[in-house]
């Protein structure tokens, strides 16, 4: 009975130490929240980077010297893809606005709307009232996008900031990693030793792996995708940046379910720019049959079979269950990700969801076998 | 007269070995390695301290290395403590235990008890994968001495054996 009452006693003395402990998370986490995601960007780099670092390692036998080449290839490669992402898209601008004056945008959206219109069944017609006003809400929208993306600029400065401190971060981590886990598991305590290193363990071996099969399904969402875009050209569809907006497809792939659909933006922008005022390509047709002004619909179906064959084919084969989370809980895991932190918390969710998998399962081992610690 | 600041930039030119490799030393798992390897080797090793009756690990416990024995003793035994305790092994400074974890994911088969306040090393599985990731030939001396370790244990429990067996008959 005694004993009954002290785990009582127990329960709520743990219990108020872990609300109080939850109430300070929640005054300091404002203050915190940056470098925490600075540090979880850092370690997920450092994950990615860890093996090349030590194959590396393994050939010339200095593990600074490795970390400072690996680094600088991964900052040159997207320094030169961005470099030169830049001054091809701004000079596809320049083309595009020598090409167009506001008049003829007008003239196009009309014929545009015009077109989309008689394609409709008759009912639908009848509910539009103005063509006019459809070419009206485009301009507007591109407005909009216009002064979204000026106060884009401004976050690029702060991004800037994070960035660096991330390199700075991830370089050090890379370097001293192994030190870094050997004093991580000093502070285990005694009775959970061996346990606490297994755990340390499948956590970093689950992560690799999510992010490892990540990386296979971005590299050949992008292969793939820049092969349905040369594919696309040779009907006609006069698509430019294909290299770029495959590597877009394959980054953006990474976001689960939203992903692929963000992907396909881009190429569609770029289709439409291009074929502006190209009468062959308004009057498009998918398959002899289905209307695809400026090949929307071809590059739609073809990131849809691209897709396909990625998430039934590929990833299955080379990657398998690399988490092995049930999809409501991945559907789940992507709510409360991309609610608490954007796209950034989609992007983390899952592999966030399989470290908690991990942890939970190595708990209920641990209630299962107390006996044994 | 002694000046700190230059004692501070020389320091480390005089290199004495840290306690950790002079215990490693002593290990026929490590043995044939360049001072170079020791203290890459000395950075995977985990300092542990642990008080006397403290268990080390228990018997069917997932096992993930093996321990040197540093500073203290320790026994190895089945059974429970109170009744029924079978003390298998009582190592000392220098002797080793638990190495068997290295190679499989089989539960240990005894528990390990501190029998005084002791310090130990120890060298784990997935250390013991890194370093082979990394530094291949170290990786290979390492596992090299453990089979030699292992062929030893096995020729001593086989000479048991057929002594036991001999008994038995006379």
């Amino acid at each position: 009975m005694e004993k009954k009452q002290t785990n009582y006693l127990q329960l709520i003395y743990r219990l108020a130490i872990g609300l109080i402990a939850l109430w300070f998370m929640s005054i300091i986490w404002p203050y915190i929240s940056d470098v925490v995601l600075m540090l979880v960007f850092a370690f997920l780099f450092t994950t990615v980077l860890l093996s090349s670092v030590d194959a590396l390692e393994r050939k010339i036998g200095h593990r600074g010297l490795s970390v400072l080449t690996v680094v600088t290839i991964l900052i040159g490669g997207i320094g030169i893809f961005i470099g030169s992402f830049i001054s091809q898209i701004s000079q596809q601008a320049a083309e595009f606005s020598n090409r167009i004056d506001k008049d003829t945008l007008t003239q196009e959206f009309k014929a545009i709307g015009e077109n989309l219109t008689n394609s409709m069944p008759e009912f639908l017609q009848n509910i539009i009232s103005s063509n006019d006003d459809m070419a009206g809400k485009l301009s507007d929208l591109i407005n909009t996008i216009i002064s979204s993306l000026a106060s884009m600029a401004s976050a690029v400065g702060n991004f800037m900031f994070i960035a660096a401190m991330v390199f700075i971060f991830t370089i050090i981590l890379l370097a001293e990693y192994h030190l870094f886990r050997k004093s991580l598991v000093k502070i285990i305590p005694n009775k959970y030793f061996e346990l606490g290193l297994k755990l340390i363990y499948n956590i970093e071996k689950s992560v690799s792996s999510y992010l490892r099969g990540q990386f296979l399904s971005a590299a050949s969402v992008a292969a793939m995708s820049i092969a349905g875009l040369l594919l696309l050209n040779l009907f006609g569809a006069n698509l430019t940046l294909t290299f770029f907006i495959g590597i877009i497809a394959g980054l953006a792939n990474l976001i689960p379910l939203v992903g692929p659909f963000v992907g396909m933006v881009p190429a569609i922008l770029i289709a439409f720019m291009n074929n502006l005022g190209n009468d062959i390509a308004l009057t498009h047709t998918l398959f002899g049959v289905i209307p695809s002004p400026f090949f929307i619909l071809d590059i739609v179906l073809m990131f849809l079979i691209v897709q396909q064959i990625e998430g039934n084919l590929i990833t299955p084969t080379l990657v398998g269950k690399s988490v092995g989370l049930h999809p409501m809980i991945v559907m789940i895991a992507l709510l409360i990700g991309g609610t608490i932190l954007g796209p950034l918390g989609m992007l983390f969710a899952v592999p966030a969801a399989g470290v908690l998998k991990v942890i939970l399962s190595e708990i209920a081992f641990v209630r299962k076998n107390a006996h044994l610690l | 007269m002694k000046s700190a600041k230059w004692e501070n930039i020389f320091k480390g030119w005089n290199h004495s070995e840290s306690k950790t490799v002079v215990t490693l030393k002593q290990v026929p798992v490590f043995k044939d390695f360049s001072n170079k390897e020791f203290i890459e080797l000395e950075k995977l090793i985990h300092l542990r301290q642990y008080n006397t009756g403290d268990f080390i690990f228990k018997n069917r416990a997932p096992g993930e290395g093996m321990y040197i024995i540093m500073k203290g003793a320790v026994k190895i035994t089945i059974g429970t403590r109170n009744n029924n305790e079978n003390i298998l092994a009582e190592l000392e400074e220098g002797d080793f235990f638990g190495e068997l974890a290295l190679f499989d994911d089989e539960p240990r088969s005894a528990n390990a008890i501190a029998t005084k306040d002791s310090q130990l090393l120890g060298f784990f599985t997935q250390d013991l994968m890194g370093l082979q990731e990394r530094n291949p030939v170290l990786g290979q001396k390492i596992l090299f001495n453990l089979g030699g370790v292992l062929g030893e244990r096995l020729r001593g429990t086989n000479s048991l054996l057929i002594n036991s067996q001999s008994t038995d008959k006379g």
